[in-house]
């Protein structure tokens, strides 16, 4: 009955139910409601880096190369033309799939750690080309979203419930694409080309294609993802937007720490990891510089020694 | 084998397990964020006023981070041990440290939560440009004075009234590096007509870098040499080859440590003998003097504040600590020695009327003093407009202001000369 | 004139580039695992010559063998407990764990030692020979010497000595090997500690001219990869020939470009070669 078949659904509805409110529970300026913030946002950015990594297999270490270009280029659309962040989303979208579907050419034959490499490459030649461009992107000073008044038009808000709302519409939007990609015939050909490469392609399936497809719309997601960004913190620089540690290894974390290549993945590792980095830099931080570090890096090899699969796999049903 | 069809069309909906995982995570989540949140309220009681600290103690800038640290923990037990802010009622100043990693990111989240959580008066760092301008951005909005030694021209350039730099600007540093230089050069007899600069490409190396510019520009002197190279350089041979092919007759490095090492002994290794005038940063700490040993003797650099212009005040630092105090530890004691004379000033622990207190008086008592050459006096676009570069010279192992002359402590050596 | 003496400098520096990555390339052959935390290695092998030439007055690139031996322990318990538990995981699986391992080393040398610059001070840091109007720099030869020593040696371990025979064998087929009897745990084990006792060694070597702190091991990342990739990962031989043209390229190259671009120029090198031959310049198949 349809009221069976939507059951599963009510732990879902009534998380969301709960995200929509909260914001109202918290102080509109606060910390909380900050990192609240910015779990929902990583926890996005890690869904669209799913989408390739999970979905095909392609273990991207350089989406930050997308991320940046995308947060600079509605940010200098902001700043040379006026043109609001709403715009500037569509702009960042198409510049992210395109700069995807440019490094997806060289890199499509590569496998595991090569293509590792060779992605890590481009986010670090995105990093040095912005910031020796300075003419473009103000070199490695970094770039200040405009100071305006605070307004729906051009995505700026003094209160930080706004913000939340973006955030949680971008995750859900990423959820909802990566759900949708994943049961869909594309899933199907990419789930295939993830196991077994060659046997796909023996079957027909046109692995290029469909690999170039997955990234192009990862690269596209993360790229809007970047612009959101500007507009929460509102500077920037080269090695923050376009960085290798913070950005392009942290989503994939996330992602791994939760498990890669499902849905809640991303959401687990998120909601796990950034309160927990919040926690050790707030009581650890001040006493000894670097072990709230060794903590999380600890964890990590915890982690993926004790189940390279992700944490939800530990609660996995064995597939018989 | 049954494949379960129902199962794999819901593949996203969370099964039983999945279910009670998700729950699981959300509660662990939820135990983080609450062990995040329910703490560390402290109240401004009337014995004590939270004074934030944000600096970069972990990363490549840590050392920097950690010295500044020194500077702002000498002031703070000194104006404790003194009865702390008497018109607080001998409040405390109490010091709320927090690492601001080398992620603007990181940087604006740890400001948002002293603000928050610990309800600081004010906030002093954080040391890197980019830290600071995204912490400024937080504080702007929350209305919490902001007081730095960053100096990135971009600080003091977006209006923001919360914010308040105790030294000069890059620029107006860069241009100082340059035209003392010129000066000293011409003070021993020589005309400079082509000079060389080399700098690190992050935002400090290439902020001064346009002033060293166009400083050149105005005194018309030709850089037969620009260079800016990547940070973590490992082998400078190619820059000083190319060095040695000019005709130059100084160079201006702006470098970090390792890169003004490398820079220096590279320099003596390919027999490039030229005057080189440093950039502040990785010239003027100890470690470039226990580096090079006798080969820093005579290397000139610019700083925006240097220790032999209070030494009343500034050996306090060496006693504890070990070391001369280095310019950034100066300059964020003076930051605290100002809040401080502020919070006297204003009789209650309230941010905007520290703000107005910060921005009407001049400061020139105690620790405020120690920013060369007299004190703090900061404008509306938060510039201390009292604030002037000096050029200083490692001599015997110390650094000596050498000049503008009426600040010098002792005189400059050029080549062999005495200016 | 000047090309020439970009030549000499970049096959200099390139000695040294090749002796810390053939630690990075034996580890993948051997064992199919990149190690991404193999530069914290160097950094580790800085500390240790650092405070050899401290405390003991030994020069660094006498201490190198210390450095040597002291890497090659700490690699063989890693691999012992950490490593090997990946061995067949998936490849993300492989990654994250020395991903984490950077971060824990890294960050283990911070608390431990502190964020100061550590530098040496030797007799010969600023010597140079002048050859035919060419300069070259005493630390800079000593350290390019090293590394052929260096790799003298290890081409004779691995050509004559059992155990290198038998890392050869678990590189080509590990199966194979197996079924030969060979202990490829053992193997393994040593494979790892030999490979970051290599770049342990580079590091302290390249100490006279360079400082040791937390951070000094990330520099070398992308051009340790760029070596070995141009070489052909798994290919001893080929991270020679790599990390000499790396050297060369960096060099060379900052006389037609802004030497700020010279990490772009490897980058493009980087993703050619795996676009156009992933196997590397030398590799056979």
């Amino acid at each position: 009955m349809k009221l069976a078949r939507l059951a599963p659904l009510a732990p879902l509805a009534a998380l969301l139910a709960a995200l929509l409110v909260l914001p109202w529970l918290l102080p509109e300026q606060g910390y909380v409601l900050r990192v609240a913030c910015l779990v929902l946002l990583f926890a996005a950015m890690s869904q669209a880096w799913n989408i390739a990594a999970g979905l095909s297999g392609q273990l991207s270490l350089g989406h930050a190369g997308f991320f940046g270009a995308g947060a600079y280029t509605s940010t200098l659309l902001l700043i040379h033309f006026g043109l609001s962040p709403w715009l500037g989303l569509v702009a960042a979208g198409l510049v992210g799939a395109a700069l995807a579907a440019l490094i997806s050419l060289p890199t499509m034959k590569l496998k595991g750690h090569y293509f590792a490499l060779a992605t890590l490459a481009f986010g670090e030649a995105m990093r040095v080309i912005a910031n020796s461009w300075g003419s473009l992107t103000g070199g490695p000073v970094g770039i200040s979203v405009p100071f305006v008044e605070p307004g729906f038009a051009l995505m700026q808000f003094q209160s930080l419930r706004p913000y939340f709302y973006i955030m949680l519409a971008a995750l859900l939007v990423t959820c909802v694409v990566f759900h949708r990609i994943r049961t869909s015939a594309l899933g199907l050909r990419l789930r295939a080309l993830k196991n077994h490469a060659d046997a796909a392609a023996s079957l027909g399936v046109d692995t290029a294609a469909a690999k170039l497809v997955a990234s192009t719309i990862s690269g596209g997601l993360i790229a809007m993802l970047g612009v959101l960004y500007a507009q929460f913190q509102f500077f920037f620089d080269p090695d923050t937007a376009f960085s290798l540690a913070g950005i392009s290894i942290r989503i994939a974390l996330i992602a791994i720490i939760g498990g890669v290549g499902t849905v809640a993945g991303p959401l687990i590792g998120a909601v796990l990891i950034l309160p927990i980095e919040e926690a050790t830099n707030a009581y650890l931080s001040s006493h000894a510089a670097g072990l709230s570090q060794i903590v999380f890096g600890a964890i990590l090899i915890a982690v993926v020694i004790l189940q390279p699969r992700g944490l939800l796999h530990l609660w996995k049903p064995r597939r018989r | 084998m049954k494949i379960n069809i129902r199962n794999s069309r819901r593949g996203a909906f969370p099964s039983d397990a999945r279910r009670r995982l998700l729950g699981g995570a959300a509660a662990a989540g939820a135990v983080a964020v609450a062990g995040v949140v329910l703490p560390s309220v402290v109240r401004a009681q009337s014995k004590q006023v939270n004074v934030g600290v944000v600096l970069p103690l972990s990363g490549a800038n840590a050392q920097f981070g950690i010295n500044s640290r020194n500077g702002i923990e000498l002031v703070a037990d000194e104006i404790n041990a003194a009865g702390g802010i008497k018109s607080l009622g001998g409040a405390r100043i109490n010091l709320i440290v927090a690492d601001g990693t080398s992620t603007p990111t990181t940087a604006a989240s740890v400001a948002q939560r002293l603000i928050s959580q610990n309800e600081v008066v004010a906030i002093l760092g954080a040391f890197a440009s980019s830290l600071t301008i995204a912490i400024a951005e937080v504080t702007e909005r929350r209305g919490v004075p902001l007081l730095t030694m960053s100096f990135a021209d971009q600080i003091t350039g977006r209006g923001f009234k919360n914010i308040f730099q105790v030294v000069s600007k890059a620029s107006v540093i860069g241009r100082a590096q340059f035209d003392y230089a010129v000066a000293i050069a011409k003070g021993a007899g020589e005309d400079i007509k082509r000079a060389a600069i080399l700098y690190e490409d992050t935002a400090y190396g290439t902020s001064q870098a346009t002033g060293l510019r166009a400083a050149a520009k105005d005194a018309n002197i030709e850089l037969v040499m620009d260079d800016a190279y990547p940070l973590g350089i490992t082998d400078v041979t190619p820059l000083i080859s190319k060095l040695r092919a000019t005709d130059a007759q100084m160079v201006f490095p702006v470098s970090y440590l390792n890169d003004s090492l490398l820079i220096i002994r590279t320099m003596a290794q390919q027999q490039v003998n030229l005057p080189a005038i440093g950039g502040a940063a990785g010239y003027v700490i100890p470690d470039f003097v226990k580096g090079l040993g006798e080969l820093s003797d005579g290397v000139l650099s610019i700083s925006p504040a240097n220790y032999d212009s209070t030494p009343q005040l500034t050996d306090r630092f060496r006693k504890r600590f070990g070391y001369f105090m280095v310019h950034e530890a100066l300059e964020h004691a003076v930051c605290l020695g100002v809040l401080a004379e502020a919070l006297e000033t204003a009789g209650k622990a309230d941010p905007n009327l520290l703000r107005d207190v910060l921005h009407r008086d001049t400061f020139t008592k105690g620790w405020s003093a120690a920013m060369t050459p007299t004190g703090v006096k900061f404008d509306q676009t938060g510039l201390n407009t009292m604030a002037s570069p000096v050029m200083v010279q490692w001599q015997k192992g110390e650094l000596a202001t050498v000049w503008p002359k009426n600040l010098a402590k002792a005189p400059a050596r050029w080549k062999g000369k005495s200016v | 004139m000047e090309l020439l003496q970009a030549v000499v400098n970049g096959l200099l520096i390139g000695g040294v580039y090749a002796v810390i990555s053939i630690g990075l390339t034996l580890v993948f052959g051997v064992m199919s695992i990149v190690n991404f935390a193999q530069a914290e290695f160097l950094m580790i092998g800085m500390y240790v010559g650092y405070y050899g030439w401290l405390r003991f007055g030994l020069d660094p690139i006498l201490g190198a063998p210390i450095a040597f031996g002291i890497a090659f322990v700490i690699g063989v318990l890693i691999q012992r407990f950490l490593i090997e538990r990946v061995i067949h995981a998936p490849d993300v699986a492989q990654i994250f764990l020395t991903v984490g391992l950077l971060i824990v080393l890294e960050n283990l040398a911070l608390v431990l030692f502190g964020s100061e610059f550590k530098s040496v001070r030797t007799g010969y840091q600023t010597s140079a020979l002048s050859v035919g109007g060419l300069i070259i720099g005493v630390p800079y030869l000593f350290a390019f010497a090293v590394s052929g020593v260096v790799g003298i040696l290890l081409w004779a371990f691995l050509r004559f000595t059992w155990i290198g025979q038998a890392m050869r064998a678990t590189a080509q087929n590990g199966v194979a090997a197996l079924s030969l009897g060979i202990n490829i745990r053992r193997v393994r084990q040593v494979a790892f500690g030999l490979g970051v006792g290599l770049t342990a060694l580079g590091g302290s070597v390249i100490l006279p001219y360079y400082t040791a702190s937390p951070t000094s091991g990330g520099q070398f990342v992308v051009l340790m990869f760029t070596v070995v990739v141009l070489g052909g990962l798994g290919s001893v031989l080929g991270a020679v020939f790599g990390g000499l043209a790396v050297g060369v390229i960096q060099s060379v190259s900052t006389l037609v470009m802004p030497i700020q671009l010279q990490n772009l120029a490897l980058f493009v090198v980087f993703i050619a070669m795996l676009a156009v031959r992933p196997q590397g310049l030398l590799a056979s198949r």
